[in-house]
This record gives C-alpha cells, sequence and structure tokens, in this order.
C-alpha cells in the first residue's frame, strides 16, 4: 500500500513537472538565420502540441504555418547554465488567441515580421517560448516574443516563472488551510456524531440480541 | 466565441474561488469568536449567550470592509490577464 502511494505521488509530480515544462515561458538565446512558412497537415497526436488558425481567421483541417529558423546556444539544467556550443533549433508561430495556454498572443504577423529583420543581421537574439521540439511526432516550440540583445552572453532573469512559482505554492499553502478548516469545522463534527449514532445503534443491537440469547438460553439444558 | 469561452469559464472558476474563500474567511473568523468567548468566560455553559456572542460578531464580519476585499478574487485575474496581453502584444 505504502509503495502504491509513494508511486502514485511521484507518478503526479512528474505529470505536473512536464505539464509546467511545457506550458511556463522559456528563454532562449539564439541567432535568428531565416523564417519560413509551410503548409500544415496535422494528425490525431500532434493537433494538440499546435494552437488553432489564427485568432480572427477560421478553423480548417490544413494551414499555413509559421517557422523561425535558428541556431540556438545549447544549454545545461533548463537553461540555467550556458554552454560554448549550439545547434539549430526551429520555432513555430502562432496565435494562442483568448484560448489555451494563456499567453494571449494574437500578434504572430508582427513577430514573424520582427523575426524578418533579425535574421538579416547578424546580432544575437533572445526568444520567448513555450513548448517542446518533439522531431519524430514533427512538433515544434511556439515562440512568444523576440528581443535583440547585444551578445550571447546576456544574463537572463525568468520572472514571470519567478512570481508563478511564489504565487503556486502561496495557493497550495492557502489551499491546504482551506481543507484543514473544512475538517476540523465540517466534517469532524459529522463524522463524530455519525459515530454517536453508531455507537448507539450498536449498543441496541447488542442489548437486543442479549434478550434474544437469553431467550434461547430458557431452552438450553440446566446446568 | 472564444473570448465569450474565456469570459464564461473564468467566471465560473473565479466564482468558485470566491464562494470557497468567503466560507472560509467566515469560518476562521467564527472559530476565533468562539475561542474568545471560552476564553472570556470559562467554565460558563450558557449556550445561548455563546450563540448570541457568536452570531453578533459574525454580523459585524458581514458588516465590515473585510469581506469585501474578496471581491479582489474577480479584479486582480482581470487586470493580469489585460497586462498580459498588452505585454504579449506590445512591439
Amino acid at each position: 500500500m505504502h509503495r502504491i502511494k509513494v508511486t502514485f505521488r511521484v507518478l503526479v509530480f512528474i505529470i505536473a513537472g512536464l505539464f509546467l515544462h511545457y506550458v511556463l515561458p522559456q528563454h532562449d538565446i539564439v541567432k535568428i538565420t531565416s523564417t519560413e512558412i509551410i503548409r500544415t497537415d496535422f494528425s490525431s497526436y500532434n493537433r494538440i502540441f499546435y494552437a488553432q488558425a489564427d485568432s480572427g481567421a477560421v478553423e480548417q483541417p490544413t494551414r499555413d504555418l509559421r517557422l523561425i529558423n535558428t541556431d540556438k546556444k545549447k544549454t545545461w539544467l533548463l537553461g540555467f547554465i550556458p554552454r560554448d556550443s549550439t545547434e539549430v533549433m526551429v520555432y513555430r508561430n502562432e496565435d494562442t488567441g483568448w484560448i489555451w495556454p494563456p499567453y494571449f498572443k494574437f500578434d504572430s504577423s508582427d513577430l514573424q515580421a520582427e523575426a524578418a529583420s533579425a535574421a538579416r543581421g547578424e546580432s544575437w537574439a533572445v526568444v520567448t517560448h513555450y513548448g517542446w521540439r518533439v522531431r519524430w511526432a514533427s512538433i515544434y516550440p511556439n515562440a512568444v516574443a523576440v528581443r535583440l540583445v547585444d551578445g550571447p552572453d546576456v544574463r537572463i532573469i525568468p520572472w514571470f516563472n519567478i512570481f508563478f512559482f511564489g504565487f503556486l505554492i502561496v495557493g497550495i499553502v492557502f489551499l491546504r488551510a482551506m481543507w484543514r478548516q473544512f475538517r476540523e469545522r465540517t466534517v469532524d463534527p459529522l463524522m463524530d456524531s455519525a459515530e454517536h449514532r453508531f455507537d448507539e445503534a450498536s449498543a441496541g443491537i447488542s442489548e437486543k440480541k442479549g434478550r434474544v440469547s437469553r431467550w434461547l438460553g430458557t431452552w438450553r439444558a440446566k446446568k | 466565441m472564444s473570448f465569450i469561452r474565456l469570459l464564461l469559464f473564468g467566471f465560473l472558476a473565479l466564482s468558485v474561488v470566491y464562494l470557497s474563500i468567503s466560507v472560509y474567511s467566515r469560518s476562521v473568523r467564527r472559530e476565533k469568536l468562539e475561542k474568545a468567548w471560552a476564553k472570556d468566560n470559562p467554565g460558563r455553559t450558557d449556550m445561548a449567550a455563546r450563540d448570541a456572542f457568536v452570531a453578533e460578531g459574525i454580523a459585524a464580519y458581514n458588516a465590515s470592509f473585510r469581506p469585501k476585499l474578496i471581491g479582489l478574487v474577480y479584479i486582480v485575474p482581470t487586470v493580469v490577464v489585460i497586462a498580459i496581453v498588452y505585454i504579449t502584444n506590445a512591439n
């Protein structure tokens, strides 16, 4: 039982962690090399890793997808430790609109223009994005913002994530306090009264049983 | 259309949060009042007086400014969403 509990908790933790890793913004230091548009036919398994049509447009089974091609600086440990080597990285550039995840991004075209402008020069840029690059499923991270920087050694402070996790911890502590209060004030008194009633009922039953066995006893042979 | 859906579900979700915080806050207040009564009147078993004291305290709490602060549950996320919309889409 204990092992099942631990396994369940670890599983919940991993799933929540993966979910947050997918949805929360991350920053990459890149050199934008080009931008392009490809037609995309989604399959049933990679569809959920794409957003929907531009927020003013209508959804079709097939549509064009904006991509930003880059040379990205490699990092260790979720981008906290920089490395010298680079790799290619391709970002998609889609409106999230009013729908999930709540980036409320409507300016994909403008972002594509910024990226195209950055691709003309040699300057470094910080791309804010969410999502994963999964090559075998043709899944791309979605770029949310592009900001030009002076060089590749720029220090990035993830303000949003700092506030997000702070708020998450406060929320969990608050939820726990609420749950405890609810148990102490509502569930426990109910349980107490139920227990009390159960005790009374079982006392009544044993009394009745006593009567029956006493009656039965009158039929038994006297010793 | 998706904007209306966001408004609707956002409103529903925030209403759940609002109601739970209201109930929680009132419950904490009631507990405090009961403890204050137990401290001031040790050994007194007059339940009617205790209930009147608690009811009075809850009425005072309901009339005060504190429960109205819980309305921030609606205001703060709205402001945050507007801020995110602006920050994401500003050039």
